[in-house]
């Protein structure tokens, strides 16, 4: 058959990714700590139909030869770690990352998660929880006639208690930071665990290290960018079109061949 | 049987040849860094001793066009783009140096500096490592300077440069790996050019001319149906040869 439709169809699977990868950008725009996705493209192996510097005749040589490429492929996507911008919320368990660190949740098998979606709430037991109920970790306990709850750059949490006039320190909140943190498998519900490719968890204090200090009352919006992802979307669209085009034209020739002949 | 059917489907079959370089250039039309193929025909004189009129057609690939792609904004520290000649050096996996125009590097969990398909990129003095760093700089020499997370905005700490190379493009040739090595010689350890610039947060597209590969599937596809069509003639000539003598 004829190879062109092939290498058009893998540019059609490749434009679809693309598209996949964009819309679940879009989706997610406004999801709190959400960090946009990249689908990463690479030109599949050449063939070599002819040897370039092969003998044409006795004593002559092909000048160049003829390699055919043989498509596209999506190599991954790639998550980018780039900041979000902060949006102010007051409420006191909201919380924001301002630097390179995630908060680290409890998952509901013992392990441990990673985030920057910073809305966190209080349980029943006066637990700081995230959204899903999963704890904070290290666990952080409001006691129950808390009046306020200050939560300092450091990550040092201290709350006032009935008609007590100073506050009292009750838990650290700590950071972790990854040297790769695009290598984080995303699990959904905001949260990130570790692989073999993202390295282990360094703790450490907000604030120091370039680890980023905490924000308390703000939260990080998503990075996604909706200008720049229409744009996106609309080369991938075109180039959709465009191997679209390449099929319907091999197959006119294929077609055109097997009724004249 | 004349031999005109032989050589119009030499033409019709390079035709599909040419077609299948568009198509893939076209896949590519969306691939970081990639560089367009170009396709040409030439005639091949069909040798041997008979009267010399007949020549096959012959599709080739003789260079690819290295016309710099647009750059697009990416904002990312570590996608760096080459905005004018150049190339980046990258190890292939036999541990020969090759050259691509792809900036949109990653780091691996010891900090080495890879592409995307894991190869490494080369810097002046061999491999790059990148250290936990707060922020990444690459400049437009391609020196890549950082700030380590244990230190203050002020602890800049230069890391080494990027091998950027500028060979001469007329003996660089494709390989079947999509990156680029001089033509026939292996092994070949590229020089570092200290003219090349790089813009680190750019990422430069593919530089297929769609509407160019779009024309010119058109006219393959036209070329191709005459050749058809020639097969057709030449079909229907022997059938007339064959009544011809048709003992009545």
């Amino acid at each position: 058959m004829h190879g062109a439709l092939w290498v058009s169809k893998t540019g059609l699977s490749a434009q679809d990714t693309q598209l996949t990868t964009i819309s679940n950008n879009l989706a997610n725009v406004a999801t709190v700590g959400f960090k946009r996705d990249r689908a990463v493209f690479h030109d599949l192996m050449y063939q070599v139909q002819k040897q370039p510097g092969a003998q044409s005749a006795q004593d002559s040589q092909l000048p160049s030869g003829l390699q055919l490429g043989t498509g596209v492929r999506v190599v991954g996507t790639q998550k980018e770690h780039t900041q979000g911008n902060l949006q102010i919320t007051d409420q006191p368990l909201d919380m924001a990352v301002n630097g390179r660190g995630f908060f680290q949740i409890t998952l509901p098998d013992g392990t441990t998660g990673y985030t920057r979606n910073g809305q966190f709430h209080k349980d029943a037991d006066g637990n700081v929880v995230n959204p899903l109920g999963f704890q904070l970790e290290p666990n952080i306990v409001i006691p129950q006639d808390t009046t306020s709850i200050t939560i300092g750059r450091d990550g040092t949490v201290s709350v006032t208690q009935g008609n007590e006039t100073e506050a009292t320190e009750i838990g650290n909140i700590t950071l972790v930071s990854f040297v790769n943190p695009a290598g984080l498998q995303a699990i959904g519900d905001n949260l990130f665990v570790q692989t073999n490719s993202s390295g282990d968890p360094v703790v450490g204090e907000p604030g120091l290290d370039g680890i980023g200090s905490i924000l308390q009352g703000s939260l990080e919006n998503s990075n996604v960018d909706t200008v720049e992802e229409l744009v996106n979307m609309i080369t991938t669209q075109r180039a959709y079109e465009m191997n679209s085009k390449v099929i319907s034209t091999a197959d006119e020739m294929l077609g055109f061949i097997s009724q004249t002949l | 049987m004349d031999k005109a059917l032989y050589i119009s489907m030499s033409g019709a079959k390079q035709n599909m040849f040419a077609q299948r370089s568009h198509a893939n250039n076209l896949a590519n039309a969306n691939t970081t860094g990639f560089r367009e193929d170009f396709a040409q025909a030439r005639s091949q004189p069909v040798w041997g001793d008979y009267h010399p009129t007949r020549a096959y057609a012959m599709t080739e690939r003789p260079a690819s066009n290295f016309k710099p792609g647009a750059l697009i904004e990416t904002g990312r520290d570590l996608d760096v783009a080459i905005p004018d000649r150049g190339f980046f050096v990258v190890q292939d996996p036999e541990g020969n140096e090759a050259l691509t125009r792809a900036g949109n590097f990653v780091r691996d969990v010891n900090g080495q500096l890879l592409t995307p398909q894991g190869l490494s990129v080369m810097g002046e003095d061999g491999p790059i490592f990148i250290p936990p760093a707060s922020t990444v700089n690459i400049s437009n020499d391609g020196t890549i300077s950082l700030v380590p997370t244990e230190g203050q905005a002020t602890d800049i700490v230069e890391l080494g440069r990027l091998k950027l190379v500028n060979p001469d493009l007329s003996t660089m040739d494709k390989g079947t790996d999509g990156l680029f090595r001089v033509k026939d010689q292996l092994g070949v350890v590229f020089e570092q050019d200290p003219t090349v610039q790089v813009t680190s947060g750019f990422l430069e597209s593919s530089n297929v001319n769609t509407i160019t590969a779009m024309t010119e599937m058109m006219s393959h596809q036209r070329q191709y149906e005459l050749q058809v069509k020639m097969m057709k003639t030449t079909e229907e000539n022997a059938e007339k040869v064959a009544s011809l003598l048709q003992i009545q």
